[in-house]
């Protein structure tokens, strides 16, 4: 008896001691192994400072509603995360256009749930297109004057979408990517265009989970996602707070692992010097740039001279150096973003009114231009801003400075961002204004149409036939190297003439902890939100 | 006769104070309400500075040196600088000035208002009374912060639109204080006696209803001063204030306080104790004075 | 008191229906086209006419301002109050979504207030002119005066510099989680709490003072008794009268501390909800909101008058 339960023991033993050596081979093996594998589980836990009006992005502008609703959909394609500004599919596998530039033909991935199980067939993204290009009455589309070359939409088969257009356009396919335009199932948008202002049914990585107004948004794994073995997260769940100190304390305090849109430099020092190495910040330019627009139809800022002193008064580089640290506007550049693939050489920009190096040389010529135009004792002038201190604010406070400096004295009136819109686009009641451009990449329709007759991005009012025609002759143009030379043409036009006075581009800081994986962050807040391929290193 | 000698005394007394000079009641009022007198010395200290920020401030408030951002307090920058480079000591010193034109602007025209409406409606009574009162209810429903936001954001931000939006508040309150004060003086037997006397009604509202109304509107003032204040910084904050480049105490904690309070701890401190000592200098004041001219809270015998 | 109650009653009508005539005339005074916001977004989207003449029908902007306001006062016999123009979804719904934060937020500063303001005024009252009654009035004026988000700022600061530590981002009511309620709550309780607690300090001492120099008062020291049976007993009892009343009054005062501390702690609640509802122009909202608040004002002050009324028979009689 006694030596069978001996025997017994120094079985259990052997067993015990075998598990253990391979529990610890096993452990070592996977330690070594999540540093390169992706690791599954865990919520993805982010702050945002706003929420969104509704929830239907072909509805809304702002990247309050695209962050919290770009993981629950697919998008017919959409911008490389790891390869800005190349376009690749989504829910299109291949394309091809036709010679004349007249037929664009997409297939379509078969095998694509939406969440409540039915199929995503091409019918549903003619649907979708025929919303945002040809909105029924009373449905809103915002970026619907993107796609007037397009005549129609088919799908002559559930695999294959074919859009015809009127006239070949350069941008279509870099406006097809927008991560704005997500596919929406027919059914739904048949029953009520309004649907998705409200309900989410997609077919992205995550399922709608919960969103409580002014607090939280919450999205869930999917399942059955078409890209198999992704979402990697279990989850999402944003934090709404609309103060910066505030978000920036939850980065810190570890309540949130990642801010996607801009934490101002101070802020990001801050976390650096607590969290260390826990923390990763990702710098990245950004398609946007803070400006001034100038009313062209009222005295004196009908007269180009005064135009011309006012932007020669502007010390830009110098703006660089003291903003950067403050807001994040950075790069000098004419209207297409220095370092993108349309940007004017710095060369032909220093001769430009405005982005000279010689400042001496600059104000003098101001005060020169002004006393021509006719006033030789300096200049009352009203600047209406926006009631938002970064960047809007600190950059008004540089350029009084500045204009101080040429004898031109600034009334500065911030307006709260419902009159600052309202003055600014609705009724051209200011004399100067802050005028941004922000873009979801650098498309040149989309920001040079602020300086075309009769848009309503066009603040200054102001009309110039010469712009106009390079701005359509760009539009049409395939070939990228003369489409370049129409564009520089066309900035030099109206730089020139100071018919709008860029200011500076921005930069922008995206904090998050390291834990947080295999995100890049692309020059702006509004694409490469699908948290497809993003994974938590520890929860 | 044990009577009369306490009404002797009595009056020798009254004659006596009379005849203290301004100086020696001064001294009295320190000696008897040192934090009265506290509170008096900060307003002062606020108004000269206010007054001669142009001779004793070191720098223009508005100038930002680019080569001197974020400096520490030092032999050069007393307080500091600012983001921009703007000396912070400068920019308090003009900054007493908005706050005190802030303050006295608005207290006093909204309490003046509203004393103006408060006496109109006690002396008319009948259906006037009813009506202004009603205005004021009406007025008085809305929360001060609320209100004063919202004509705010009509008018825009700029110091005299927050002004308005101050004071416009402050009116109903005003109003309703001095109304109930001229109320029990208007019963006042001695009163009713003058006007059935034949007394016009000019004249029993400048020589008896307005001496017995001066106490509480000197009360509300000082109270309404030191709100005043706390609320355009308030408004400053939420950014309905003054505008950038102005040197507002208020707007000068909104925005860069939170941010670069750790890099530039005293770029959110300085203005911060700015508001509250100023506030704290006319609570003080304002307390011993209500102690003062309240009669019911004046100590008998 | 029939008489005087409903009197009281009757007059709350009018009350309310200027509040509600202002606000809705303000609310459109206001330059800033909602319509216009809500399509263009935070950049400058293309809008064109069509469009915005569109939204205009939609949100019922088109129609003539009186007209306006009276389909929305018909709303509001019926609680219904329309819907927001910002989000489409009825105003109610999001108005209960808040209200908990802020109630709660209201309730415990009123009472971390009063547990602070009685004992420290009846001491102030008890003791004045000493150095007690002066400490206490320097450290009461010294909360009024200093502002409220320049104390919750600098309160978060700290927290986060030197503990590393940064509360809950969403509410959970007390009794789901009572910890993570506690450390969402605490620091706006205190930034709100201390400015109420020092008004009210203020205003128990001096009404208590008042109280104190009655005859009845003095005929109880005469009488010989106990200095804490006359203070307690006698005079706190007659000056809680006034307190209650201030409480009442500065209820007004409290609901704009909540807007500023909503603000300053991105708490989601009624508070920061108007701030929010008035730069997006949400008329139907900041209205409602407004409404609610006067409202909820006008029936404290009513009742604290009928308390009044009740222990005090001279004032019926007005």
């Amino acid at each position: 008896m006694a030596t069978r339960i001996r025997r017994h023991q120094t079985l259990c033993t052997v067993v015990v001691l075998a598990l253990l050596v391979g529990a610890a081979i096993a452990t070592t093996f996977s330690a070594g192994q999540a540093a390169d594998t992706p690791r599954r589980g865990g919520v993805l836990l982010a702050v945002i400072g706003a929420d969104p009006p509704s929830l239907d992005p072909h509805q809304e502008s702002t990247f309050a509603n695209i962050e919290l609703v770009a993981p629950l959909y697919s998008t017919l394609l959409q911008l490389d995360p790891y390869h800005y500004p190349k376009v690749i599919g989504d829910v299109a596998t291949e394309w091809n256009i036709a010679p004349d530039g007249l037929t664009y033909t997409f297939k379509i991935r078969q095998g694509i749930r939406f969440h409540d199980g039915s199929a995503l067939t091409a019918a549903d993204v003619k649907a979708t297109y025929d919303k945002i290009i040809f909105p029924p009455q009373g449905v809103r589309s915002v970026r619907k004057n993107a796609y007037t070359a397009v005549e129609r939409v088919e799908a002559p088969d559930p695999g294959t979408v074919v859009f015809k257009l009127k006239f070949p356009s350069a941008s279509l396919l870099d406006n097809l990517a927008s991560p704005w335009n997500v596919i929406y199932p027919k059914k739904y948008l048949d029953k009520d265009p309004n649907y998705f202002k409200t309900n989410v049914v997609g077919s992205g990585p995550f399922k709608f989970k919960n969103y409580t107004r002014g607090s939280t948004f919450e999205g869930e794994r999917n399942p059955d996602y078409f890209i198999k073995d992704r979402p990697y997260l279990d989850g999402y769940k944003f934090f709404i707070s609309p103060e910066t100190s505030v978000r920036a304390a939850a980065i810190r305090s570890g309540r949130a692992y990642i801010e996607f849109r801009n934490l101002p430099g101070a802020e990001v020092e801050s976390i650096r010097k607590q969290l260390g190495d826990k923390i990763a910040v990702q710098e990245t330019p950004m398609t946007g740039q803070w400006g001034i627009a100038v009313n062209n139809t009222v005295k004196p800022f009908n007269d180009v001279r005064v135009r011309k002193a006012l932007t020669l008064g502007i010390d830009r580089y110098t703006m660089s150096k003291v903003l950067y640290p403050l807001t994040g506007l950075k790069f000098v550049g004419a209207l297409m973003r220095p370092g993108s693939d349309w940007a004017m050489p710095e060369a032909d920009l220093e001769k430009l009114p405005g982005f000279g190096r010689d400042m001496e040389k600059n104000r003098a010529e101001a005060r020169r231009l002004l006393a021509e135009a006719g006033y030789p004792n300096g200049l009352k002038v009203v600047l209406k801003n926006r009631n938002v201190k970064l960047p809007y604010q600190d950059f008004a406070v540089f350029l009084i400075q500045d204009w101080r400096k040429i004898g031109v004295e600034v009334e500065h009136r911030p307006l709260e961002t419902a009159a600052w819109f309202s003055d600014g686009q609705n009724t051209g009641n200011f004399e100067l204004i802050v005028a941004p451009a922000v873009e979801f990449m650098d498309e040149p329709d989309q920001f040079l149409g602020h300086y075309a007759s009769g848009s309503t991005q066009n603040w200054g009012r102001f009309s110039d036939p010469r712009v106009d025609d390079l701005f359509s002759r760009q539009a049409r143009t395939l070939d990228p190297t003369e489409r370049k030379r129409l564009i520089n043409e066309m900035e030099k036009i109206v730089l020139e003439n100071a018919y709008y006075m860029p200011g500076l581009w921005w930069s922008r800081n995206l904090v998050h902890w390291t834990k947080v994986k295999n995100y890049v962050a692309p020059p702006n807040h509004y694409t490469n939100q699908k948290l497809q391929d993003v994974w938590l290193s520890e929860d | 006769m044990s009577i009369q000698f306490p009404l002797e005394q009595t009056a020798v007394a009254v004659r006596e104070e009379t005849r203290l000079s301004f100086g020696e009641e001064v001294l009295k009022f320190a000696r008897t309400k040192p934090l009265g007198a506290g509170g008096a010395l900060i307003i002062l200290a606020m108004i000269f500075v206010a007054i001669f920020a142009k001779t004793l401030a070191p720098y223009d408030p508005y100038w930002g040196d680019y080569a001197a951002q974020f400096v520490r307090p030092g032999a050069e920058h007393w307080f500091g600088t600012d983001e921009f480079g703007r000396d912070i000591l400068s920019r308090i010193m003009y900054g007493a000035r908005i706050a005190l034109f802030v303050g006295f602007v608005a207290s006093f025209a909204g309490c003046t208002l509203g004393a103006l409406l408060g006496v109109i409606s006690a002396y008319a009574g009948g259906k006037v009374d009813l009506l202004l009162e009603r205005l004021m209810d009406i007025l008085l429903a809305f929360p001060l912060l609320i209100l004063a936001l919202a004509i705010a954001s009509i008018l825009g931000p700029a110091v005299h639109n927050v002004v308005i939006a101050i004071a416009i508040p402050i009116i109903p309150r005003a109003a309703r204080v001095v109304r109930a004060a001229a109320l029990s003086v208007k019963e006042n037997p001695y009163v009713e006696a003058a006007s059935s006397l034949g007394a016009s009604w000019h004249r029993v509202i400048l020589q008896h209803i307005l001496p017995n109304v001066m106490a509480p509107y000197m009360i509300m003032l000082t109270a309404q001063l030191g709100s005043a204040i706390l609320t355009e910084a308030a408004l400053s904050y939420l950014g309905l204030g003054a505008a950038e480049p102005t040197p507002s105490w208020g707007l000068m904690l909104s925005g860069s306080a939170s941010s670069y309070a750790e890099k530039a701890p005293w770029i959110a401190l300085f203005p911060g104790i700015a508001i509250s000592l100023g506030v704290f200098g006319f609570n003080l004041f304002g307390d011993s004075l209500r102690d003062i001219l309240d009669p019911k809270l004046r100590r008998k015998g | 008191m029939a008489t005087y109650l409903t009197k009281r009653v009757l007059l709350i009508v009018p009350t309310l229906l200027g509040v509600a005539a202002v606000v809705f005339v303000i609310m459109r005074v206001i330059p800033g086209d909602v319509a216009l916001l809500i399509l263009g977004g935070d950049s400058a989207g293309q809008i064109d006419k069509a469009q915005l003449a569109a939204m205009h029908r939609q949100l019922g902007l088109d129609q003539p301002m009186l007209q306006q306001f009276g389909t929305w006062l018909w709303g509001v016999l019926r609680f219904d109050f329309g819907t927001s123009l910002w989000t489409g979804r009825p105003v109610v719904e999001e108005l209960i979504g808040r209200l908990p934060l802020s109630l709660e937020l209201a309730v415990l500063a009123t009472i971390v207030s009063v547990l602070l303001a009685i004992p420290f005024g009846v001491l102030a009252a008890a003791r004045q002119d000493t150095w007690v009654d002066y400490l206490i009035r320097v450290i009461s004026i010294g909360g009024l005066a200093i502002p409220s988000f320049w104390v919750g700022i600098l309160i978060i600061l700290l927290l986060v510099i030197c503990f590393g530590w940064g509360p809950p981002l969403e509410y959970t009511a007390p009794w789901v989680n009572p910890w993570a309620n506690f450390q969402q709550m605490v620091w706006p309780v205190v930034t709100v709490g201390y400015r109420y607690a020092a008004v009210t300090t203020r205003m128990t001492r001096s009404t208590l003072l008042e109280v104190m120099r009655d005859d009845y008062i003095r005929t109880a020291w005469a009488k010989g008794l106990a200095e804490r049976t006359v203070v307690i007993r006698h005079a706190l009892k007659n000056a809680m009268l006034p307190v209650i009343t201030l409480v009442g009054t500065e209820f007004a005062f409290l609901i704009g501390g909540l807007v500023v501390t909503e603000t300053v702690f991105t708490l989601n609640g009624v508070g920061r909800f108007v701030v929010d509802a008035v730069a997006h122009r949400d008329y139907p909202v900041v209205q409602a909101l407004v409404f609610l608040i006067a409202l909820t004002f006008v029936v404290v002050n009513l009742l604290i008058d009928l308390t009044y009324a009740w222990f005090d028979p001279r004032i019926r009689y007005r």
